[in-house]
């Protein structure tokens, strides 16, 4: 049981510890905790080009560490928020950030989710007015052709 | 009328979908509209690879076609395109400057010498063939960050304004070359004759 133990916190501390071994390789030092956010935001908002769905902050690559070491300076140098993202953008695309623009192509990302409870909507309230009485027609319909069928085989059996 | 409305809703959604994933399987994920292009190369004052305290400036573009190769020795499809790119210097007098940046040479902290990025890039054109005109020294890589680059290798088609017409990210190999790369730059040439005369 001990060794059980033991083991359990071993596991735990070295799972743990492997969590920061990337975030302890570059060390950005701010003099403002808020400046610290501001940095660990933005780099989990913009999107790592070369990797397929990583943030800057997650990811090793080459170029994830030159934009962080970009993310930085442009923070030093005064820069808000916003023009961080604008100038990643300007270089590689709307792809870069996580929150993407309404354009006419990802208008749909919107448009459809609407489309469908509108669709579904009408349906609903096509059906609660509507069906019943066609729902019973369908159904006498139904009682009536069975009927007509059994009845062409009785003869036939004759 | 009803049953074939009925059986044609899902045959449509079916088709459709089918489409959809189909056209899929021809995508390639990685590929993005490059944002420099049509656009006067970005500002940069960087040394020469191989003697560090020559600088060149934008103006280095001026006057001729450039395709700009980034690359590294590092990069294993670098050296495999480089005797192709060699060839095409020789075959269309083309004008091949390369970018170069190096991974293990971080510049502020690092386990590489300038000299030892030197001899090894001395090595690998000795094996494979120097197409490049001159090497400029991305030290920082601030200059590839600022023309989007992802990875090497890419090449970037620079006409005599030194305006980036043409971003293609990946290797040259005869088939881009001859659908992608050549009819942009017979149009570069025919531009540069036209203005000319």
């Amino acid at each position: 049981m001990k060794t059980f133990f033991c083991a359990v916190v071993l596991t735990t501390i070295v799972l743990l510890s492997g969590g920061y071994a990337y975030a302890a390789d570059d060390n950005y030092a701010f003099e403002d905790p808020k400046q610290r956010e501001t940095f660990l935001r933005l780099t989990a908002e913009l999107r790592c080009p070369m990797c397929q769905n990583q943030n800057i902050a997650d990811s090793d690559a080459m170029i994830a560490h030159d934009m962080r070491r970009k993310v930085y300076q442009l923070m030093q140098q005064g820069k808000s928020e916003q023009e961080v993202i604008e100038f990643m953008r300007a270089r590689y695309g709307d792809f870069v950030h996580y929150q993407p623009p309404v354009t006419p192509a990802t208008s749909l990302l919107w448009l459809i989710p609407i489309g469908f409870v509108l669709i579904g909507g009408v349906a609903f309230i096509a059906r609660r007015f509507y069906s019943p009485t066609d729902k019973q027609e369908q159904e006498g319909n139904d009682e009536a052709m069975a009927l007509a069928e059994a009845n062409r085989i009785l003869e036939e059996e004759k | 009328m009803k049953k074939v409305t009925l059986f044609l809703i899902p045959l449509v959604l079916f088709a459709g979908l089918v489409v959809f994933l189909f056209q899929g399987l021809f995508s390639d994920p990685r590929e993005r509209g490059s944002m420099v292009v049509d656009k006067p190369i970005p500002a940069f004052s960087l040394p020469d690879l191989m003697h560090p305290d020559l600088h060149y400036t934008p103006a280095v573009f001026e006057g001729q076609i450039t395709l700009l190769n980034v690359w590294g020795v590092w990069c294993v499809t670098c050296a495999v395109e480089l005797p192709y790119l060699t060839q095409l210097v020789e075959q269309e007098n083309l004008r091949i400057v390369g970018l170069y940046y190096d991974q293990d040479l971080d510049p502020d902290f690092g386990t590489k010498t300038v000299t030892g990025v030197q001899q090894e890039v001395k090595n690998m054109l000795n094996r494979f063939g120097n197409p490049y005109s001159f090497n400029i020294f991305d030290v920082y890589r601030d200059l590839s960050l600022d023309l989007g680059v992802t990875g090497a290798p890419e090449h970037f088609l620079i006409d005599q304004h030194g305006v980036i017409r043409l971003h293609h990210v990946g290797d040259i190999n005869e088939r881009v070359w001859k659908n992608k790369i050549a009819p942009v730059v017979a149009q570069l040439k025919r531009e540069m004759g036209s203005s000319d005369s």
